[in-house]
């Protein structure tokens, strides 16, 4: 791949300046300078080039100084995102730095941020699921939030537009509540992942359990590689298997020769002008040399991440939009929502022990939604409903810890897998409400001197009943599919934990109550798009990132046909 | 988020309760079984005998290298002298100095001093005593466990310390850093040992 052309232009008026350079970013990125648009993308952090950049890509632990582990110091610098428990020495380097971009946790919210090219499309799960029909009926039919304005028939093309290019494995099921991708060959299950799947289906009509449906390369396309069964994706992945933007979508924006990317530029605001009624280009502050900018374009796409793009937002202040560009309904802030996390269950399979596997797959299982699919499925508890991600896998080094054994015998033992443990974890769908929400805070600045985010969100009755929910269904899965020593469990983590935050500008039919319209557009600036999280109207069950590169391909479109027509 | 990236040192950083400190006598390590011939970075040299002769009964040399041999007392000296900060490190060292006096009231000798056969007996206390690692999901402890003792936190630590060792890592183990496959059903007897990575 050839470097990017780095030097963006002052005195250069864009066709379209794309803000951030993430999962969303990444799309718009490549649809606009595919349908021709000189594309000028703005991205806070450093460029990591595809491959070149993977500097830990094949470390194995005792390749690095201290295995793994983070000092003192690494930890202090990640001190919020830790809480998290994956970062490692190997992927540290994505994870953005706390103590230079602080925020405040009105109530505890982890906010997780990648601050490089790519960002945090480097670090994703890649858990890939289409939203369905009853997702974007949600909000009409059962009243909480605004209607979103559009329906699964309006994304269904860009889906399918999106899955090909970015290449989805998975298994076809036909249930309404979880559609179909358009698929390349599925991932195996394991055994023990098998024997639980084949008892759940059995004692759970309506209930099924499948490989997870993940943007991973189960064979070659368009000159990357299939995926090595590795599992250090978070470094970054040399045979670009899995999509990201480095590897999938800005290569590509890059071959049409009408990108120009560039690092280390942290938008500031969004500069709107009162005569055209039009966002005329944004300022930034240069992260190196602190230097304050102005780049213009006639369009502008925000894709700094949900809750970055609203603080932008909030951030460009003008007569016409004093509380923030767009924000007109006094909505830009609110409805903020996540998926609950880390409620399910665990338990041991026995009958396993001279059963292994080869490969370390980077996916597990997924069931599907089963509650309020249908009348027959109605909770009297609960609206909405969740999905289980899990999996089977022989115990390491903490069950062999656990043994009250040492010696020679013990050690010879422990050279063997420990026994199979299977779990499955609730990810649940919040309802959009408006006192969960973010806003400017002036008292704590950024390491540049900005204003930076307060966060109060919370958890209210809906999500607390249904993980109540997940936790009793979860135990009894488990024990009714044989498990031994079944733990439920409910590790209360706040909102953020997920990482599928969502909402702050939502789209709606109606500009009093919703921030953008059918087609991502700031009501009252419709040169100014917003396709990533921000957008969200509300939050499924599902995992989002295919959806913001659905709605962001379509958005793309409808920019380049509406520049067409003259009409923004 | 690539949640399945669990650190697989996790349990190594667990704590437990901190007492009082006591002081250990730098003659413990003129005990033969000692093997101090290196400078710790972190620990005295009467910790690194403590660390060394646990850490060599809990992976003793068999037909595999030792925990010594992969030179896992040297390793986890550089944990605690990098990985931890002042507050961790006091704790480490408290907990070694209460061990010793554990084994003073109940052997009548500090750790490394006493007999191989009170040596045992005062592990398998240990074992008994220290509790249990709770069960994990992608990084986090699932369920509120009891915090484990230092002994079963130590005792992980030489695990994480000896399985990442290159030695084990890439010539006992099963090492196959780039599979290619995934395989979900094979017979254990057609791999042996179990996976390095």
């Amino acid at each position: 791949m050839p470097n990017y052309n780095i030097d963006a232009d002052p005195k250069h008026t864009y066709d379209a300046i794309v803000i951030g350079s993430g999962i969303s970013g990444g799309w718009a990125a490549k649809e606009l300078c595919e349908k021709g648009l000189k594309t000028l993308v703005l991205e806070r952090g450093p460029v990591v080039e595809h491959v070149v950049d993977y500097k830990t890509a094949n470390l194995d632990p005792w390749d690095m100084e201290l295995r793994g582990g983070l000092t003192p110091e690494e930890q202090q610098k990640h001190y919020k995102a830790i809480r998290s428990g994956f970062i490692g020495k190997d992927a540290e380097h994505f994870f953005a730095n706390d103590e230079e971009n602080p925020y405040t946790e009105v109530k505890p919210f982890l906010w997780i941020r990648g601050h490089q090219m790519g960002g945090r499309s480097l670090l994703w799960g890649k858990q890939t699921y289409r939203w369905s029909e009853m997702d974007f009926e949600a909000n009409a039919k059962d009243g909480h939030g605004v209607d979103w304005p559009i329906r699964y028939k309006d994304l269904e093309p860009w889906y399918t537009y999106v899955e090909k290019f970015a290449g989805i494995s998975g298994e076809a099921l036909g249930l309404p509540q979880l559609p179909d991708s358009h698929f390349l060959p599925p991932m195996e299950l394991n055994c023990v992942e098998k024997h639980v799947k084949a008892r759940i289906e059995k004692d759970f009509p309506g209930r099924h359990m499948i490989i997870g449906r993940v943007a991973h390369l189960t064979e070659p396309l368009n000159g990357r590689g299939q995926c090595q069964y590795r599992n250090r994706c978070s470094r970054g992945c040399p045979y670009g298997a899995y999509f990201s933007s480095n590897a999938v979508t800005l290569p590509a924006a890059n071959a049409t020769g009408n990108l120009t990317f560039r690092p280390y530029s942290i938008v500031q605001s969004i500069m709107y002008d009162e005569s055209s009624g039009k966002a005329s280009g944004v300022r930034i502050i240069d992260a190196e040399t602190n230097e304050d900018i102005e780049y213009k374009a006639k369009i502008i796409f925000c894709n700094a991440s949900t809750l970055s793009t609203t603080q932008i937002l909030l951030n460009s202040t003008s007569n016409r939009f004093p509380e923030g560009m767009g924000n007109d309904s006094g909505e830009l802030g609110h409805n903020l929502m996540d998926h609950t996390y880390r409620v399910g269950a665990i338990g041991k399979v026995e009958g396993f022990d001279d059963k292994y596997y080869s490969g370390r797959r980077p996916n597990g299982i997924y069931i599907p939604r089963y509650w309020n699919i249908d009348e027959n499925s109605k909770s009297d508890k609960f609206l909405r409903g969740f999905g289980f991600q899990g999996g089977g896998y022989r115990m390491g080094n903490s069950e062999a810890a656990n043994r009250q054994e040492f010696g020679g015998d013990y050690k010879d033992s422990i050279m063997k897998p420990g026994p199979w443990e299977f779990f499955i974890t609730g990810f649940a769908e919040c309802l959009p409400y408006h006192e969960n929400k973010v806003y400017l805070n002036k008292d704590v600045t950024d390491k540049w001197g900005q204003p930076t985010l307060s966060i109060d969100c919370e958890y209210k009755e809906n999500e607390l009943a249904q993980n109540k929910q997940i936790q009793e269904d979860a135990v009894e899965m488990l024990e009714k599919a044989g498990l031994k020593d079944v733990l439920g469990f409910d590790n209360e983590h706040e909102p953020g934990y997920g990482i599928h935050e969502m909402g702050t500008a939502r789209m709606g039919r109606d500009p009093k109550t919703s921030v953008l319209n059918s087609t991502n557009q700031i009501h009252g600036v419709k040169n100014v798009f917003v396709t990533d999280g921000a957008c969200m109207t509300s939050n499924s069950c599902v995992n989002p990132s295919l959806t913001y590169m659905a709605l962001t391909a379509r958005a793309a479109n409808h920019a380049v046909e509406e520049l067409k027509k003259m009409n923004i | 988020m690539d949640r399945r990236k669990a650190l697989k040192f996790t349990g190594s950083m667990a704590t437990a309760a901190v007492v009082g400190p006591s002081l250990l006598s730098l003659l413990q390590s003129c005990k033969n079984e000692t093997r101090i011939d290196w400078t710790p970075q972190f620990l005295t040299l009467g910790e690194a005998a403590f660390v060394a002769k646990v850490a060599d009964m809990i992976l003793p040399r068999t037909e595999t290298p030792g925990a010594l041999d992969v030179k896992v007392d040297m390793f986890i000296d550089k944990v605690y002298a990098n990985l931890y900060n002042e507050e961790g490190q006091n704790h480490v060292r408290n907990e070694i100095a209460k061990f010793n006096t554990d084994c003073q009231s109940d052997f009548g000798a500090d750790f490394v001093k006493l007999s191989d056969a009170d040596q045992v007996k005062a592990l398998q206390k240990a074992e008994e005593t220290s509790g249990q690692f709770g069960s994990g999901v992608w990084g986090t402890t699932v369920g509120n466990p009891e915090p484990v003792g230092f002994y079963r936190s130590f005792k992980s630590t030489v695990l994480w310390a000896y399985f990442s060792s290159e030695e084990i890592g890439e010539n006992v183990l099963n090492y196959d850093p780039i599979p290619g496959g995934y395989n979900g059903c094979l017979s254990l007897d057609d791999v042996g040992n179990k996976w390095s990575l």
